[in-house]
């Protein structure tokens, strides 16, 4: 009887942390997926461009001792940096039609990216600055961290601009006009290229806060980080539907809570084979997203 | 108005439009006709900037605008609608309308930063009255998308409108139409006219190119054959070979 109260408590508290530290998965997610709705491509180099933003603000950190606000600051603006320089090398010459050489080309900037973290860091990790990681709530018998629900709110409130950014202002407008209808978008006046890249900015932003909650929450940054986030991203933005921004953030924390529950009931190792699983078995059986309907068959 | 001066385009060895002129006067209705595969389309393409020309110049209101992309065409004063609808479909229809009307507002008035963060403003009243015009009055909070095939051609001529063109490209805008939404197009197209909008009618319907347009010019691989007001063109007969072929002595 105990141990069945014990099981569920810590699978209820695998879950809890799984969701909080899931809202940076969805970030991911968003990111991966706002870009495809945009331009109906999918930029690779997206993971890593965040943890690079990340990386920028460390940066400030370990050189000029900057406050942990300024680090997540600097990360947010080199990650839209990066972001703009990846559109202007992979995407924006490239012709529309040619999704193969976009993908490609995003693919050698991931490396690149990637090449350029592990020469600057000698490829060992580097520990990041968290915010209220002594900090920690009582519910009952669960714990929640400070850490990682700040990390949460942090993301919670990005989400929260990003809506805005989408629904409330012209560029918002206008991304969804491109998105939807791209010529006639232009010639209702939208500088498609402009937008396009006004989306990677804010991609990369939204990746800034990300890579640098990613840091919070795991405590330190190493190379090792963008293949299993860049892969956790991908298969957020498969669950949730390529383009569809409410199913990443569900999809997100869902890979969170999953990720947490089957590392505490079979082990790091199996962890990611059942990740890899759940893809699958959307892409089988739901593969247009969460919220789309079930796949018709012939 | 609009003037074009020897404008080609060539696809690779194939002369879509070869060395053609034309002008357009301001509040003309101008009617461009021919057979299938005879430049219409791409001429529409061209003034509105999805194509570039391989040679000759467009001039509008004097400004020579083949240089300019189909977003700073629309600024310069050139508005379309498409053969196959282009609607935003996941979008209000109001919505489809604000897009076009904010573009040519905001361009050049707000630095970017505003016009890009800034609120999106709208003008309700204006969008009102542009769904009154097009029979769609009261129905702006349907998607675009879900709208009957009818209405969707309206709401893309409304949607031009909004952008307040000096120049109106309506490229077969009565495609699929039956003959009650045709009579009202004409009511339309006529309405336009008087506000002083000039206007480029591509269509194959006679009864509509006749009975709405001030000129015509009639096109053949890419050349014009003939040009005037419907009745010299009705009577014309190379007109009347390009479309039926040279009457053939059969006795």
């Amino acid at each position: 009887m105990d141990d069945i109260v014990f099981y569920t408590v810590e699978i209820i508290q695998s879950i809890i942390d799984g969701v909080l530290f899931g809202s940076t998965y969805a970030l991911i997610g968003i990111g991966f997926t706002l870009i495809f709705g945009a331009m109906h491509k999918l930029n690779m180099t997206y993971a890593a461009a965040s943890l690079a933003g990340a990386y920028i603000g460390l940066a400030f950190f370990t050189l000029f001792d900057a406050p942990v606000m300024l680090v997540f600051l600097a990360a947010i603006v080199g990650s839209a940096g990066i972001g703009l320089i990846v559109y202007y090398i992979c995407f924006r010459y490239i012709p529309v039609e040619d999704h193969l050489a976009a993908l490609m080309a995003s693919v050698g900037a991931l490396f690149f990216i990637d090449e350029i973290v592990i020469h600057a860091t000698n490829a060992s990790p580097l520990t990041f600055p968290a915010l209220f990681d002594d900090v920690m709530f009582e519910l009952g018998p669960f714990g929640i961290r400070g850490d990682l629900l700040f990390v949460f709110a942090v993301s919670l409130i990005s989400m929260a601009a990003l809506w805005y950014v989408l629904y409330r202002t012209r560029l918002g407008l206008a991304t969804r006009a491109v998105s939807q209808q791209g010529i006639a978008a232009q010639l209702c006046g939208i500088d498609i290229h402009r937008t396009n890249g006004t989306t990677f900015v804010v991609a990369g932003m939204l990746g800034g806060v990300a890579g640098s909650m990613i840091g919070a929450s795991v405590g330190i940054l190493s190379p090792l980080l963008t293949l299993p986030i860049t892969i956790k991203g991908l298969i957020v933005t498969v669950i949730g539907g390529l383009g569809s921004i409410p199913g990443a953030i569900v999809a997100g924390f869902l890979v969170g809570a999953l990720e947490n529950v089957f590392l505490f009931v079979r082990g790091v190792n199996e962890r990611d084979m059942y990740i890899m699983l759940l893809l699958f078995v959307f892409l089988v059986f739901r593969p247009h997203g969460i919220f789309s309907r079930r796949a018709e068959r012939d | 108005m609009l003037k074009l001066e020897n404008l080609s385009k060539h696809f690779g060895g194939v002369r879509a439009v070869d060395d053609l002129s034309i002008e357009v006067n301001r509040g003309e209705v101008f009617g461009l006709i021919g057979p299938n595969g005879s430049g219409k389309s791409t001429i529409v393409n061209l003034i509105c900037g999805v194509y570039t020309p391989t040679a000759g110049s467009i001039r509008l209101l004097g400004n020579e605008i083949s240089g300019l992309t189909p977003n700073r065409r629309l600024v310069a004063g050139v508005a379309r609608t498409f053969q196959n609808i282009r609607l935003f479909d996941d979008m209000p229809v109001w919505k489809n309308l604000w897009v076009a009307q904010n573009s040519t507002e905001d361009a050049n008035k707000h630095n970017l930063l505003r016009r890009w963060f800034g609120g999106a403003g709208s003008d309700r009243d204006e969008i009102d009255a542009l769904l009154e015009f097009s029979g769609l009055g009261g129905r702006g909070g349907e998607l675009a998308g879900s709208l009957a095939f009818g209405e969707q051609r309206r709401l893309e001529l409304a949607r031009a409108v909004a952008a307040k063109p000096q120049l109106l490209l309506l490229d077969e805008p009565a495609a699929g139409m039956n003959f009650d939404e045709i009579k009202d197009l004409a009511k339309r197209i006529k309405g336009l006219r008087e506000q002083d909008m000039s206007i480029i009618l591509v269509e194959h319907i006679m009864e509509l190119v006749m009975g709405v347009t001030d000129r015509i010019a009639v096109l053949n691989f890419g050349g014009k054959i003939a040009e005037g007001t419907p009745d010299e063109i009705q009577k014309s007969s190379v007109v009347q070979e390009a479309y039926l072929g040279k009457p053939q002595d059969v006795a």
